[in-house]
């Protein structure tokens, strides 16, 4: 703004009051958000909301032209996989009528039993808007939000496996935060030992298992679903594989194909009821006043 | 030319405005939603750096705050602390964009390097001081030094493109005042 040296001497000083107040005026909202983050995150959801939508029209199409271009690098590959699919497709064929028995075979024995059966969950499926924009996170941002019914902490699922968890929803968008991001915990049991351990992201591809009570009974090739555990997902949605991380680490190969992410299923999970009902039966809501001296409660099973 | 200075001035902002745009739309694009191992170098911080050291008066910094403060909240950092670094950043370079116009270029791309340098660390220490969650250490690392090190390709892409270029000494605008 240096046009001559007289206008930049009048400038200066309002030019340096101008700087303070935007730099104070950025660092106050950081601290803000440091302290009092929902009102800040709330707002962040907001413009998201107002900005991404618009350039939709302009992302579409620089997105379709990429994605045309890796699709016509695969084609040379595609005679070979073609071979390879049909010859897979054959042995499903097997599969799947053995699929098909064991499944009328389990609804008998179910119904025999008089198992009370989960309910199927309905989705809202949403398109893939833009990616977390940044090597750090490990987000997408979806095209449904709080007008199509979307809650915070729904599951993700692509065709196949557990995607993520939405974590802000604005009025037209929400954002998932994928099982890879380093700020995701999920609770999982590992099928078939039934071991319940957390999988805990670390910005990688094939995220780590922890907290697991007997690593000796798992093994590479387990399937890892989740587990309903906390209350935080349902039950039973397939998150991948267990497989063995070049550190030695239990890691989980995920179903889910992260290379590309274009639909997504966002399902409609019911919050769990929690039971609070102590039970009539074994204890009483009004504990009647007992004659007998305490201690002598207290003692019995010590010496049991 | 038949431009006045106000319109090349204007022309220049809005040419530097949307190239920081186009650049912000360009990393949200869900080419590749997988994990990477390396990060590539912030291009936004790039450009604005090579704009600010050249062509102070094209980079307003109410421009600059508020690109860098959308892309805060965007790219789901922390809001406003990167872009309060940034602005004091290219504040420290605008006052010193005079001296920088008569350096080699080596000691620019020294410079700015140091200042890209600081605002990492200080940016990771703030982050530690409020507990706040921080990125990976090795790729913010990553992405600080390719920053650095692509800074030459964006001033070459700058200067061949856009016409950034460092004003000569004594060149002068179309009404005789002095650049």
């Amino acid at each position: 703004m240096a046009k001559d040296r007289k206008s930049e001497d009048y400038f200066g000083p309002i030019r340096r009051l101008l700087v303070g107040l935007i730099v104070f005026a950025l660092l106050g909202v950081f601290l803000i958000w440091r302290i009092d983050s929902p009102r800040v995150e709330r707002f962040r959801a907001a413009v998201i909301d107002r900005v991404v939508p618009s350039f939709e029209w302009a992302m579409a199409p620089v997105t379709g032209v990429a994605n045309l271009v890796s699709d016509f690098q695969s084609y040379q590959q595609l005679a070979a996989q073609n071979n390879d699919l049909r010859r897979e497709l054959q042995q499903m064929k097997a599969w799947k009528e053995a699929a098909l028995q064991l499944e009328q075979e389990n609804a008998k024995l179910l119904d025999l039993n008089n198992v009370r059966l989960d309910p199927k969950f309905t989705y809202v499926t949403g398109v893939v808007l833009t990616d977390s924009g940044s090597p750090f996170r490990q987000s997408v941002l979806l095209n449904v939000g709080a007008r199509d019914g979307i809650i915070d902490g729904w599951p993700t699922m692509d065709g196949i496996g557990l995607v993520g968890r939405i974590s802000g929803v604005g009025q037209r968008t929400s954002r998932v935060i994928l099982l890879s991001d380093t700020s995701s915990r999920i609770p999982v049991t590992i099928q078939p030992s039934g071991q319940k351990a957390i999988l805990t992201g670390d910005n990688t591809l094939n995220p780590p298992i922890e907290f697991l009570e007997n690593p000796d009974v798992v093994r590479p090739g387990d399937r890892v679903v989740s587990s309903g555990d906390g209350g935080v997902f349902p039950a039973d949605l397939l998150v991948g594989q267990v497989a063995l991380g070049s550190d030695r680490r239990l890691r989980v190969r995920l179903s889910a194909d992260y290379e590309r992410l274009e639909f997504l299923r966002v399902l409609r999970a019911r919050a769990h009821e929690v039971i609070t009902d102590p039970g009539g039966l074994l204890a009483p809501a009004t504990l009647p006043a007992l004659p007998v001296a305490e201690p002598d409660v207290a003692v019995e099973p010590a010496d049991g | 030319m038949a431009e006045t200075p106000t319109t090349r001035i204007w022309l220049g902002r809005s040419i530097f405005l949307a190239i920081a745009t186009v650049l912000v739309f360009a990393q949200l694009l869900p080419l590749d939603t997988r994990p990477h191992i390396w990060a590539a170098p912030d291009w936004l911080l790039a450009a604005t750096l090579v704009w600010v050291s050249r062509r102070p008066e094209y980079s307003p910094i109410l421009v600059i705050a508020l690109v860098f403060f959308l892309a805060d909240l965007l790219f789901q950092r922390p809001p406003g602390l990167w872009s309060g670094l940034v602005v004091i950043l290219t504040e420290i370079i605008r006052t010193r964009a005079k001296g920088i116009r008569n350096m080699p270029f080596a000691l620019e791309w020294g410079s700015v390097a140091l200042g890209i340098l600081a605002i990492t660390l200080v940016n990771r220490a703030v982050l530690m001081v409020v507990m706040s969650d921080q990125a990976p250490l090795g790729l913010t690392l990553i992405q600080m030094v390719m920053t650095i090190i692509f800074f030459p390709l964006v001033v070459v892409v700058a200067h061949f493109l856009f016409g950034v270029s460092r004003p000569a000494l004594g060149q002068v605008d179309n009404r005789g005042h002095r650049l």
